[in-house]
């Protein structure tokens, strides 16, 4: 270790930015006691556990700046079996999760352009050209990336990713581990299971070497508690909104959800959702909705549209319309009932097998079905994104059944999660007015 | 059908003269299965690549637009009655797209027929051939289900030296080209009739086709065509009218199916060999740098002198890879073409332009 930058990494990371998050932390807290925080005239505030999220999420990219001075970093896929990787000490990044941040902070659509410049072509992945643009020309909201040691790509949300990853090992000239999770059209085999376990078990043997130390199995089965509590945690989160009003958003749950993807498996992910939960529990003693006064409940199915949250969230806030619950912010919260700490390897393998995008289409419609009956909704929207292939294909039928069979409204909403250039702000709103319409017709 | 030098019989023509000694049908869609499984168990596989130019109304109450017209032509035709005279459908898995395909003919559109699929790993591990291995055994048991009966091993070996040796035999073809009397097109007639015709009467035609080799012909500027299937088919019209021939390919129909015989004496891991160790493709998960080293040995066995990329549009599998592929390629003084199809849409005249001045300048 050089001694030198590891100083200046505790600097800069532990002293420097720790104390500056910590103040603007502060700062966000008083502005939050004044009502001052995200004002809206149609949206209760945000949770004040939300300023804390916000913490952890910069204390996470901050450590990412000076991460290669400090230990090994690996990039790897929103819903892989991080555990091992993590008890060696590698530092994550998520590309996907920042290419979302990119989103939300409008800065994807000229990393596009970067990505296109370079030959990438719009019909791919918009996360995929919000990173590779961040990758060859170097800029990013959070200052800066670190180079990955390793890459790590699980199939178990779409094979784009393990293009995606080809693409990365190419450029960076690192080992690729890939983890294929063979797609559950009806059963998830035996052998399929087994396939994924012996991918987890050479996976570890490569990222041991690039760790430079063996995997320690305690420290391994820690980490797949602390990732288990969380997602219990935030599957209780979740849960909450089956209350009347709905006490937190789900374009609420999409900005709170970064830890539980890309700090999953850390004591402070937990810590924060403990305390998310208990203001939520507050929340609803107070009877505290999301919107005033709460008159339709909706599922959002698919990613969120990263660059008009607040847009969306207000265009249905006017009509008394929170979106309750998602199948994007449930697929985290999915995973903790499978997890088992004391057999963290046989149990990651079927965990990992079993996202929702790892399934067929219809068991996502049955997922929605049954978040239709959980949380008492009133009808779907289905956002139909042109960059998600494993999401979108489905959602024509799922949307006809849920008419026709659940006698539930549900909209298709085309739009791009990540590239404002694939939405059309008056078709949406054209849209949605004529879907409010008939909800409040209904 | 009929090339310069042999006749192929057509595609309906072959379906109802198998339909007729009893057979039976399965419709497979792109790209990667095992022939020797389907027809250990006397189903005749007769491939679905798109096919170009059919109604898109019923694919569009499922699919999006956005998805690749591979898969959307494929679900119209199905549901227009075109695969009425198969017995069972396959649909492997080689994208996020045709794995939404398969997903949905699954559990929502429910075909007449009887709709498998296969799950493909995207390694070439120690773990994937058996994986893959397994895969196939899964697939077996689910045929014998629906057909009542099942193949012995014996069997099965034997089934699986049939397309050993119409595998070789294509694979002569494809080396052979440059001395075989056929137009690009002819050529490409021929070796598509893999896709349908029984492995016997393929590797039949292959030699009355080699029988006809003569010396090497100079026929144009030589090509290497790359991307997933020669649609629409007045391409290869197209590129000796322009001047160009195309010497090699890399495309998900063909040179990419050249499977090699497998050394197993276990059926299961021997069919599984057979496609683990095909030339790479995306799908499959090879890396660029493979993909890179057998663009670049196939145009030096070829003397290419330029790639043409000829890729259905929305195809995430190609897409990803090309501007790294293409930048490394003119770095090896390979120069490149994109052209990108919707299988419905005839050539245009843009692409027609593009193609002549990507000519002119590698001649
Ligand atoms: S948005 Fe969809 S296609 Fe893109 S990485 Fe995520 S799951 Fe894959
Ligand atoms: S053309 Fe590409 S996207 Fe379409 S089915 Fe083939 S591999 Fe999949």
């Amino acid at each position: 270790m050089n001694i030198g930058k590891e100083l200046n990494y505790q600097w800069q990371v532990n002293v420097l930015g720790r104390s500056a998050l910590r103040l603007n932390r502060i700062l966000m807290a008083r502005k939050a006691g004044k009502g001052q925080l995200g004002k809206s005239r149609l949206l209760t505030p945000p949770l004040n556990t939300s300023i804390w999220t916000k913490e952890l999420i910069g204390q996470h990219y901050l450590r990412g700046r000076y991460a290669n001075s400090h230990g090994k970093v690996a990039w790897v896929t929103s819903g892989a079996p991080i555990e091992f990787l993590k008890a060696l000490d590698f530092y994550l990044l998520y590309p996907e999760n920042h290419g979302a941040l990119c989103g939300a902070a409008r800065a994807a659509e000229g990393l596009s352009i970067e990505a296109e410049k370079a030959g990438y072509s719009r019909d791919i992945c918009s996360y995929a050209r919000t990173d590779i643009g961040a990758m060859l020309s170097g800029k990013t909201p959070v200052g800066r990336l670190p180079k990955p040691d390793l890459l790590l790509a699980c199939t178990n949300i779409c094979q784009t990713v393990l293009h995606w990853y080809r693409v990365l090992a190419h450029h960076f000239q690192v080992p690729l581990i890939l983890i294929d999770t063979p797609f559950i059209y009806t059963e998830m085999t035996d052998h399929a299971v087994a396939f994924v376990k012996a991918q987890l078990e050479e996976a570890i043997i490569v990222a041991e070497k690039v760790a430079g130390k063996p995997l320690d199995p305690r420290r391994f089965k820690e980490v797949t508690r602390l990732s288990m509590l969380a997602s219990e945690l935030w599957l209780e989160l979740l849960r909450r909104n089956r209350h009347r009003p709905a006490p937190i958003s789900v374009f609420d749950q999409f900005t709170q959800m970064a830890p539980i993807v890309e700090m999953r498996g850390e004591a402070s992910t937990v810590d924060l959702y403990a305390a998310m939960l208990k203001e939520v529990d507050q929340r609803i003693e107070q009877g505290i909705g999301v919107v005033p006064e709460e008159r339709l409940r909706l599922l959002w199915d698919n990613l969120p549209v990263w660059y008009r949250l607040r847009y969306l969230a207000e265009f249905l806030g006017a009509h008394g319309a929170v979106i309750v619950a998602s199948t994007y912010t449930n697929a985290w919260a999915e995973l903790g009932p499978q997890m088992d700490p004391e057999h963290p390897m046989e149990s990651m393998a079927r965990t990992y097998m079993y996202p929702i995008l790892n399934r067929g289409t219809g068991e996502k419609l049955a997922t929605m079905r049954q978040m239709i009956q959980d949380y008492h909704l009133d009808g779907a929207i289905l956002h139909s994104d042109r960059s998600c292939k494993p999401y979108s294909v489905g959602q024509m039928d799922q949307r006809d059944r849920l008419m026709r069979q659940d006698d539930l409204p549900a909209l298709l909403l085309e739009a791009d999660h990540n590239d404002p250039r694939s939405y059309s702000e008056e078709q949406v709103a054209n849209r949605l007015t004529a879907f409010m319409e008939m909800l409040e017709a209904a | 059908m009929q090339t310069a030098a042999v006749r192929i019989p057509g595609r309906i023509e072959n379906i109802l003269s198998w339909k007729e000694q009893g057979g039976g049908i399965a419709a497979v869609f792109p790209i990667h299965y095992p022939r020797e499984l389907l027809r250990a168990f006397g189903y005749l596989p007769v491939e679905v690549w798109g096919p170009p130019v059919v109604e898109s109304v019923s694919s569009a109450a499922h699919v999006q637009p956005y998805v690749c017209s591979i898969v959307r032509n494929g679900l119209s035709f199905l549901q227009s009655g075109g695969l009425e005279l198969a017995d069972i459908l396959l649909v492997p898995h080689a994208c996020d797209s045709l794995q939404g395909l398969g997903s949905l003919l699954l559990d929502f559109i429910h075909p007449r027929q009887p709709t498998l699929t296969l799950y493909l790993p995207r390694g070439r591990r120690e773990s994937d051939l058996s994986f893959l291995a397994q895969e196939l055994h899964a697939l077996y048991r689910r045929l014998a289900e629906i057909h009542g009966d099942s193949p012995t091993e014996p069997e099965l070996m034997s089934s699986i030296r049939r397309e050993e040796a119409a595998d070789a035999s294509l694979a002569q073809l494809h080396r052979q080209r440059s001395r075989l009397p056929l137009s690009d097109l002819a050529f490409y007639q021929l070796i598509r009739s893999r896709e349908y015709l029984p492995a016997e009467r393929f590797s039949q035609l292959a030699s009355e086709a080699l029988d006809q080799a003569g010396p090497i012909t100079e026929r144009g500027i030589p090509l290497l065509l790359s991307g997933i299937v020669p649609e629409p088919m007045a391409l290869l019209n197209l590129i000796p009218e322009l001047g160009g021939w195309v010497a090699a390919d890399d495309l998900a129909s063909c040179g990419r199916r050249l499977y090699p015989a497998g050394t197993s004496q276990d059926p299961f891991l021997r069919m599984a060999e057979r496609i683990i160790h095909a030339p790479p493709d995306p799908t499959r998960g090879s890396s660029i740098e493979s993909r890179h080293q057998h663009l670049l040995s196939l145009a030096a066995e070829s003397g290419a002198r330029g790639v043409v990329f000829h890729d259905v549009k929305f195809c995430e599998p190609e897409l990803f890879d090309l501007p790294d592929l293409r930048r490394q390629l003119a770095e090896s003084g390979l120069p490149s073409l994109l052209l990108e199809v919707d299988l419905n849409d005839p050539l245009s005249h843009q692409l027609h332009t593009r193609l002549q001045a990507f000519l002119e300048m590698i001649v």
